[in-house]
């Protein structure tokens, strides 16, 4: 895949063979990670470009949680009552043409009342593409409540437990910056690429000195990871050891 | 087995059983598709659209049960995630929030609702079970404003009784044993196997001993024999112990409808399969023994209910504003912040972002300097940048002023001061930029031919005095050295930090003007030989702003605080207005060699940027050229009075020099005459040749003292 005798990079075969090489684990495991292609032309068949992508659900608890507080602090005071732009605009009560609908649906006594008020889901998306001006995998993520909205980065930020807040401040990865997808073209953040050698190279050093298999990916992915709040399955790495078969992540 | 256990307890209160309803879940992918479908698909179509969506019965508890669409919600045919079910919907996208609030609900629904009972009736149900969880989605996508308003709907059919429970729902493990339980996940995957997917919807169950046996809905007839008790699967994404998820409601309708005689009470095992760190568990799947109801009327459609309630538990829609996130021109600012925020972050963390973004800056000049100093604002994030000029755009601009093309030069050419605002806007919509078409008096160019001249310039005064009290740094970019001289008295005046940029053919100067002391504490800064200005390294080659004698290897005039430096006409022994004798270079700004206004102006703006850093701003010590070796003032470095640049050496040396009692703009003579009388001392400065301002301040006396002023402009002479 690599070789680690000179410098820690990744080429693009060695990426996607990692990737297989995840997604064959993440299946054993449940982990839910998948490969994503993009519908590319005709002509563009065989190219290959692809990501990974696991999707995560938090349940946040409101009163702790500032996606809906602190939107009143910024020029997008209206999101914070869902209705109110149309409640302004037509002067009518927001809640439509419901009340016929209220009077012919007499349901209650079917439906569970299982909505916890007090908490909010979080979807967590996390992609892993191949950066070829780095020559290194990047993880590019972004968070959106259950309607669609994206989360700004402060409340991506508030929203990671304060430990992990912590650590990311203290990371030598504290590079985020929103970039657009380069193969969605939707705005993500990303972790900046810049310092995945830096870390890299000891791990990689040390793999060498005692030779075992090593999946770029997800050796990398175990460092970053964690940062932006996804956690990896320690399971990987006993998945990892006793298969030979994958002795091609091996030196020599 | 659990169908033994079932007969013991039917005494058990006359519990209904209650469903968790889906909760809509939207990826950000699915609103960005939208919009691209309506922007260029549909348009104007309003016609229902078929798009799919899936659900996931592996949930962790606490999840709400949820119904999620994503980007690849309007590619039907395409995969479904592994282990998800599928749903179907149809899409409603109205043209107006109108038709968004008059669309007939109950009419949409009944439609639905008909459309699954008729599946029920032919069989096409039973063949394809997939068809009983459909939905509805109702939508508004309003692209001006990127609001998106919607409301889905699930449809169910309804037994006008409800279903009765015949015992209270167990927890799979605590009915079955390990063994069953594994037996139980074996059948599944097997007929998983069978029809080659990842999950199954509906399901038939029948116990065999300790082996499970299962197989489709379809299968019914040849796999229940009459005596048995049925038991049916779901696929259930609800996470509750005590209550099923939505698919199983019209699924007990096909039943009623299609075995409802035959079948009185019946097992339902709500099939929950989740993976946590690696191990795959499905023992907290639920069953529920029920009393399958009939249906009053086994021809009609029963009543259908589904419309999602919103997040304050109200019939009503959602709205959800994406602006932050699909407006490219709120995602310009967020990502020119994020930018800024990065630079912080990474390598300066001390760095005060929000000095810099919210510094008002006034652009005196929006030429070649004006154009390099404004761009070099907007990669700092300054959004409030105001031109002041009042040339037209010609021919010879656009290729060294970046922000004017070509087509500004036609007809006459676009004032600079407009077309530099339109262009910014262009470059950054962000940015809140303004654009004054107006002269600036000037001493030696009289304003007194009328009366209209003359109020004119009155007028001038008062704007320009306006724009400087309202803007917190003015860069002096023009291209005469004595249109700078008012707004050096004014700024002087009003405490303005005021940065100047001048260039010659390939020397530039960049530098702050001191920044007198509040007016409470008039100490007049009377130093005794001010005349002289400190320049830490000699310069031989020719400088703009006129030039004074250097002071090689001075160390008297280290460590200048702020207050007492000097201004741009500090260095000059003559009155700024006589252009014949004027040996600068500002007037032939435009045969500098063209990188020079770029290296200039972009000086100018990060020296602003290191002033604000400072505590002291304005205030703060003169760096020198010395101080390269020290610990630097400010975190992003040193905070010189001037830099003085030699490309044809590649050179810049950071002189710094004391204010001039006898200045023409900044001493205190002039000032105090500025302040008292206003605009009758300013038009007599106008009016008047240079030796106004040099009598006024003393120079005259100077120039008669000293013969060493001749000696200073033949040097210049000889270094044109
Ligand atoms: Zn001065």
């Amino acid at each position: 895949m690599f070789n680690k005798m000179s410098c820690p990079a990744l080429d693009e075969p060695g990426f996607h063979a990692c990737c297989q090489l995840l997604l064959q684990q993440s299946e054993q495991l449940g982990d839910g990670w998948s490969w994503l292609e993009l519908g590319g032309g005709p002509g563009e068949e065989g190219s290959e470009v692809g990501y990974l992508k696991k999707t995560v659900l938090r349940s946040v608890a409101v009163d702790s949680n500032p996606v809906q507080t602190q939107e009143a602090s910024g020029s997008e005071t209206e999101q914070t009552s869902i209705l109110q732009p149309e409640a302004q605009d037509t002067g009518e009560p927001a809640s439509l043409n419901a009340d016929d609908l209220n009077d012919y649906i007499k349901d209650e006594d079917a439906v569970c009342t299982a909505v916890d008020i007090n908490s909010q889901v979080l979807q967590y998306e996390y992609h892993i593409l191949y950066s070829c001006s780095y020559s290194t995998p990047v993880l590019y993520f972004r968070a959106f409540t259950m309607e669609g909205r994206s989360l700004t980065l402060q409340e991506v930020w508030s929203s990671i437990h304060p430990n992990y807040r912590l650590c990311l401040q203290n990371s030598p990865l504290t590079t985020i910056t929103q970039q657009e997808h380069p193969l969605l073209g939707q705005p993500f953040f990303m972790l900046h690429p810049c310092k995945t050698e830096e870390f890299m190279r000891p791990l990689l050093q040390a793999s060498h000195d005692q030779p075992r298999p090593v999946n770029y990916v997800l050796s990398w992915l175990s460092v970053v990871g964690p940062v932006v709040g996804l956690d990896i399955p320690l399971k990987y790495c006993t998945l990892l050891h006793p298969a030979s078969s994958l002795s091609s992540a091996e030196p020599d | 087995m659990a169908s033994d256990t079932s007969e013991a307890s039917s005494s058990t209160a006359d519990v209904k059983l209650q469903f968790a309803p889906f909760s809509s879940a939207l990826e950000a992918g699915f609103w960005h598709q939208l919009t691209q479908k309506k922007l260029n698909d549909y348009r104007l179509d309003e016609s229902p659209k078929c798009i799919k969506g899936y659900y996931y019965n592996g949930d962790p508890v606490g999840l709400p049960t949820r119904l999620t669409l994503e980007f690849s919600a309007f590619d039907v045919d395409g995969p479904t995630p592994a282990r998800c079910c599928p749903a179907v919907g149809t899409l409603y996208n109205t043209n107006t929030l109108d038709a968004f609030k008059t669309t007939d609900k109950k009419a949409l629904l009944e439609k639905e609702a008909k459309e699954i009972w008729d599946a029920i009736q032919s069989g096409a149900a039973l063949k394809d079970p997939s068809i009983l969880c459909r939905f509805i989605l109702l939508t508004f996508a309003d692209l001006k404003k990127y609001h998106f308003y919607y409301w889905f709907c699930f449809p169910a059919l309804c037994f006008p009784e409800g279903i009765k429970m015949v015992k209270q729902p167990s927890v799979l493990e605590q009915v079955f044993s390990a063994k069953e339980i594994a037996a139980l996940q074996e059948a599944y995957d097997g007929l998983c196997t069978k029809q080659g997917t990842t999950a199954v919807p509906y399901f038939l169950i029948k116990y065999a001993g300790e082996g499970v046996q299962m197989a489709p809905l379809r299968e019914w007839e040849t796999f229940f024999t009459h005596a048995e008790k049925v038991t049916v699967g779901v696929y259930d994404p609800c996470t509750l112990s005590q209550h099923p998820g939505w698919p199983l409601r019209n699924l007990l309708i096909l039943l009623a409808n299609q075995w409802g005689s035959k079948v009185d009470t019946m097992e339902v095992v709500c099939f929950r399969d989740r993976t946590l760190q690696g191990s795959r568990s499905i023992q907290h799947s639920v069953t529920f023994q029920v009393k399958l109801p009939e249906l009053p009327n086994n021809s009609v459609c029963p009543k259908s209910v589904g419309w999602e309630k919103n997040p304050k538990g109200a019939m009503g829609p959602r709205m959800v504003n994406l602006s932050e996130c699909m407006d490219p021109k709120r995602l310009a600012e967020s990502s020119v912040d994020l930018n800024l925020k990065l630079m912080r972050w990474r390598l300066v963390p001390s760095l005060d972002l929000d000095k810099v973004v919210s510094t008002k800056c006034l652009l005196l000049g929006a030429g070649t300097l004006g154009c390099n100093v404004a761009r070099t604002l907007m990669g700092w994030g300054v959004r409030h940048i105001t031109f002041v000029d009042n040339a037209k755009i010609s021919y010879s601009n656009p290729v060294r002023q970046p922000l004017y093309e070509f087509e500004d030069c036609l007809g006459g050419g676009k004032s600079k001061a407009i077309a530099a605002v339109d262009r910014l806007s262009k470059i950054f919509p962000g940015v809140n930029a303004e654009g004054y078409n107006m002269s600036i008096p000037m001493p030696g160019h009289p304003v007194n031919f009328s009366q209209a001249t003359l109020s004119q310039a009155q007028r001038d005064v008062e704007q320009l005095e306006k724009l400087i009290s309202e803007h917190d740094v003015v860069f002096l970019l023009m291209d005469t050295r004595e249109s700078r001289w008012l707004p050096t008295v004014i700024a002087a005046s009003k405490r303005k930090l005021v940065v100047n940029a001048a260039l010659g053919f390939d020397t530039f100067v960049v530098m702050r003007h001191g920044l007198k002391k509040p007016p409470v504490s008039q100490n007049v800064s009377a130093e005794a030989d001010s005349s002289t200005s400190c320049s830490s390294a000699s310069s031989s080659s020719s400088t703009p702003a006129g030039s004074a004698p250097s002071v090689p290897g001075s160390s008297l005039f280290s460590n200048i605080p702020g207050h007492k430096l000097g201004c741009y006409f500090c260095n000059d022994v003559v009155a700024p207005g006589d252009s014949t004798r004027d040996r600068t270079l500002d007037q032939q700004c435009t045969v500098s060699r063209p990188g020079l206004a770029m290296i200039a102006g972009a000086l100018a703006v990060e020296l602003m940027v290191s002033i604000l850093q400072h505590s002291e701003g304005g205030y703060a010590v003169a760096s020198s050229s010395d101080d390269r070796m020290n610990e630097p003032p400010t975190s992003l470095g040193l905070v010189p009075h001037q830099i003085r640049g030699f490309l044809s050496r590649f050179d810049n040396v950071l002189p710094a020099s004391l204010a001039f009692d006898k200045c023409t703009a900044c001493s205190p003579i002039v000032l105090d005459h500025y302040e008292r009388e206003g605009f009758n001392f300013l038009s007599k400065v106008f009016n008047s040749s240079h030796s106004f301002l040099e009598d006024l301040t003393g120079l005259t006396l100077l120039h008669q003292e000293t013969q060493a002023a001749e000696i200073w402009d033949m040097s210049d002479d000889e270094s044109i």
